[in-house]
């Protein structure tokens, strides 16, 4: 298996002629291409990189490329138009999976444009350390004690403190590409603490 | 229309029945032999090893012959045999663990001084399905789509993609039992909703949540457990039997044709009480001894309830995982025999709000889904699209014994991730990796798929190669694995050493045993039908030579007899078609003129029935 990929968008199917409108597949003759380097996951649903993006777009894009790639259009076709289908098809479904996600869309965004990773970068707001504690005790709490409605209660209150978080998020990350240093800082550090509250709704989903 | 050699047929290959279908010009259609369209996942086999009996006949004789009639094979394939523990104590028929120093663990079902495995047990009942497809075309049939529970993992599919192999299929796909399900419901619908397929098969359970779009099914979440269904239901009531019995009479069940015969006895009393409200367990104990009682539904309701309440328990699995409420959910599809009993359908009911579908057949459902999915394999539509996801997480064992995730369940298939290795020793060139499938914390409570052997890393300082090894788990759900190194470029080569599965050599070493068997097959029913001819010819030259030997010269009829004697002799010792077969036809020649005169003398013989030399 040949993993190098191009560097470079074919600009005629090589097969037909025809103009491609996808990176990689050509929607007349369903003739495969590798993911060039260049191609990020907006570029291979054929979308803006952007932070804000048209989700009915994307579920079209998401389905209409599936529909070219899936290998279960390539039951017949060569060893490797089948191998290059699979893998693919599972470049096509971690794009979407990441840009479905707004905290995930933000992460790769932020990557994408240079900034400091999850892996570089694990530090989260103190503020955000010493009140997860709390709730988690709480939460803990109401656990023991089978108390359904104060979990409940939990539960609208981590939501309710996510979606700040996630608003946050979504203003920092719209600065992208071209925000200020400290701005993809803080955006880095913001990603690191919503996975605080994921964690606890959770524990809280069947409250 | 597609030429019959394109045909790829879908087959359901069931713990208690199997099914095979195809998509005609009127749609999918299951193939019916005759004698049902369900085949019976048995087979008996002969003390020698060899398959006696497939299917119905199988089953109908599992009493006479208890440890020699294999059934519920499903339940043992692409399992450890350790993990079978307590399935094996039930089973009449010896499992015991295949012996070998490669550190595989699988079991393997003695029969006479042949060790069988499940893969070639599950291969014959594929092959019987084949050639039912076979003689429906009229010519042979290659490409089969199987279908699996969701949540076999990643050896159960390889083991059941090996029997298919060796039943000399091609199998073009797997594809999940509960996505077939929904595309054979929903495809007549072609409607917008979110649904959630109840499949309760005899030996396995799944889950499965989709969303339905025009064309598009895209699974959001599946959940279940391959080791629950009817059969654990028939157990409740042969437990109950085999206790009270104990209690009263002083009595264990042992014999393995009494343990027979009371699984299909408790089988017909589940059945039974599916519409009506209590039903007579009556068993023959044998010196005038007799056990009775009367079981009602609400006592059988009680018995199963724990396993009724594990399946809703994984249904909430799923829910979770797909982010939705029962009210969420627009329509509950029930798929499965063991769906029939009422308390399931309650049960369901009650979880999702809702009365569950029950109008298609849930014993046909997936095999007409899995064919409908062929169709699309075979080129013949372009416009479904089915995209399924991963059932279970795929991870490695990391330091200290932990489980490394790498792709999370639900994930939708195709999927990948890359994972870098490194070496701790100068020079090391190698590097074995455990893979492994699960959701619990430790390595040692995930299912491991085997060790991957890294090997052909350039030697270097400790740390320095950096080994990329790629997982793809591909459309059926099956794991690729491949490596590169970072520096070098070096193509590391990856060396699978199968935990409970089958190397290729040992399919391929399969698959021409279970040919050469179906050419002895051949070989037998043709002598057999020589045989007959024999017979046939040596009774009407008898009968011609009395009535007419005195009209042709006395040399001739003398040979005549002394031929009719040897060629019956001959006959019934050889085993050489080919020189029976030459000798019948010397012998038909010789007894012309005999014929002649019968003819002459205005007798008109009966037409002869068409000789099959
Ligand atoms: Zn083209």
């Amino acid at each position: 298996m040949n993993d190098t990929k191009p560097d470079t968008v074919p600009e005629k199917c090589i097969n037909c002629s025809a103009e491609l409108t996808s990176p990689v597949v050509c929607s007349g003759c369903h003739t495969l291409y590798p993911l060039p380097q260049s191609v990020d996951y907006f570029g291979l649903l054929g979308l803006p990189r952007a932070y804000d993006l048209d989700e009915s777009a994307l579920e079209k894009r998401f389905l209409s490329v599936s529909r070219h790639i899936h290998p279960d259009y390539f039951g017949s076709a060569s060893g490797e138009m089948q191998q290059l289908s699979v893998r693919l098809s599972a470049e096509l479904n971690q794009a979407v999976k990441v840009l479905r996600q707004p905290v995930l869309r933000a992460g790769y965004l932020l990557e994408l444009c240079g900034g400091p990773g999850p892996a570089s970068d694990r530090t989260v707001p103190p503020e955000v350390l010493g009140e997860t504690m709390m709730l988690r005790e709480e939460i803990e709490e109401a656990q023991a004690d089978e108390d359904h409605p104060a979990l409940q209660r939990l539960r609208k209150t981590v939501e309710e403190k996510r979606a700040v978080l996630v608003e946050r998020i979504a203003e920092l990350a719209r600065r992208l590409p071209n925000a200020a240093a400290e701005d993809k800082t803080a955006l880095r550090h913001t990603l690191n603490a919503v996975k605080y509250y994921d964690n606890m709704l959770e524990l809280l989903w069947e409250a | 229309m597609t030429s019959k050699r394109d045909i790829i047929i879908g087959i359901d290959l069931g713990t208690t029945n199997s099914l095979v279908a195809w998509s005609g010009p009127a749609g999918p259609e299951v193939i019916d032999d005759g004698d049902g369209p369900m085949l019976p996942s048995v087979v008996a086999y002969a003390d020698a090893g060899g398959v006696e009996r497939i299917g119905a006949p199988a089953r109908a004789h599992a009493i006479e012959n208890p440890t020699n009639t294999v059934y519920s094979i499903k339940r043992l394939i692409g399992q450890s045999f350790d993990d079978l523990a307590e399935e094996l104590g039930r089973l009449p028929y010896p499992v015991e663990r295949r012996s070998g120093e490669d550190g595989r663990d699988m079991p393997v079902v003695r029969i006479g001084a042949k060790r069988i495995t499940p893969q070639e047990v599950s291969a014959v009942i594929l092959g019987e399905l084949r050639e039912r497809a076979s003689r429906h075309f009229g010519e042979t049939v290659n490409r089969a789509v199987i279908t699996v529970p969701a949540y076999f993992d990643d050896a159960q599919r390889q083991a059941t993609r090996d029997a298919g192999a060796i039943a000399g299929l091609e199998v073009v796909r797997i594809i999940n039992e509960p996505t077939a399900a929904a595309l054979a419901y929903g495809l007549d619908r072609n409607k917008h909703a979110t649904v959630a397929v109840y499949d309760l098969g005899g030996g396995t359970f799944d889950v499965t949540i989709l969303r339905l779009s025009g064309e598009v099914f895209e699974v959001l979440s599946t959940a279940g457990d391959t080791h629950l269904g009817g059969d654990d239901f028939d157990r409740t009531i042969m437990d109950l039997a085999a206790r009270e019995i104990a209690e009263q009479f002083k009595l264990r069940i042992e014999s393995p044709a009494t343990q027979q015969a009371l699984r299909t006895f408790a089988e017909n009393v589940k059945i039974a009480l599916s519409n009506q409200d209590s039903a007579a367990l009556e068993i023959d104990l044998g010196e005038g001894r007799t056990y009775q009682r009367e079981l009602t539904v609400a006592e059988f309701e009680a018995l199963i309830a724990p396993y009724v309440e594990r399946t809703l328990a994984s249904c909430r699995t799923a829910l979770r995982d797909a982010r939705l409420q029962p009210a969420d959910i627009d329509q509950v599809v029930m798929v499965g025999g063991s769906t029939r009993v009422p308390a399931v359908r309650r049960r369901v009911g009650e979880l999702f709000g809702r009365a569950p579908y029950t109008a298609l057949d849930p014993d046909q459902v997936v095999a007409l889904g899995a064919a409908i999915q062929a169709s699309v394999l075979a080129g013949e539509r372009r416009d479904l699209l089915l995209l399924d996801v991963t059932p279970l997480s795929l991870g490695i064992e990391t330091m200290g014994g932990a489980m490394g995730k790498l792709i999370m369940k639900n994930t939708k298939m195709p999927c990948q991730a890359t994972e870098t290795f490194t070496t701790f020793q100068d020079g090391q060139t190698a590097v074995k990796i455990n893979v492994l499938q699960g959701e619990r914390e430790l390595a040692r409570d995930c299912r491991s798929l085997g060790v991957f052997n890294l090997t052909g890393i350039p030697p270097m300082p400790a740390g320095m190669p950096k080994v990329d090894v790629t997982f793809l788990i591909d459309q059926n759900g099956i794991l690729n694995v491949s490596a590169k190194e970072q520096r070098s470029g070096a193509v590391a080569a990856i060396q699978i050493v199968p935990a409970h599965g089958l190397t290729p050599d040992e399919v391929k070493r399969m698959t021409a045993e279970s040919i050469a068997h179906a050419a002895d097959d051949m070989q037998a029913h043709r002598l057999i039908d020589l045989r007959n001819q024999v017979a046939f010819d040596t009774n009407k030259a008898e009968q011609m030579l009395e009535r007419f030997g005195e009209q042709i010269d006395d040399a001739l009829r003398d040979r005549i007899a002394g031929e009719l004697t040897a060629l019956r002799t001959f006959a019934d010792e050889t085993t050489d078609n080919d020189e029976l077969a030459r000798r019948l036809k010397t012998f038909d020649e010789l007894t012309v003129p005999l014929a002649e005169a019968g003819i002459s003398s205005g007798l008109r013989e009966p037409a002869q029935p068409q000789g099959r030399r």
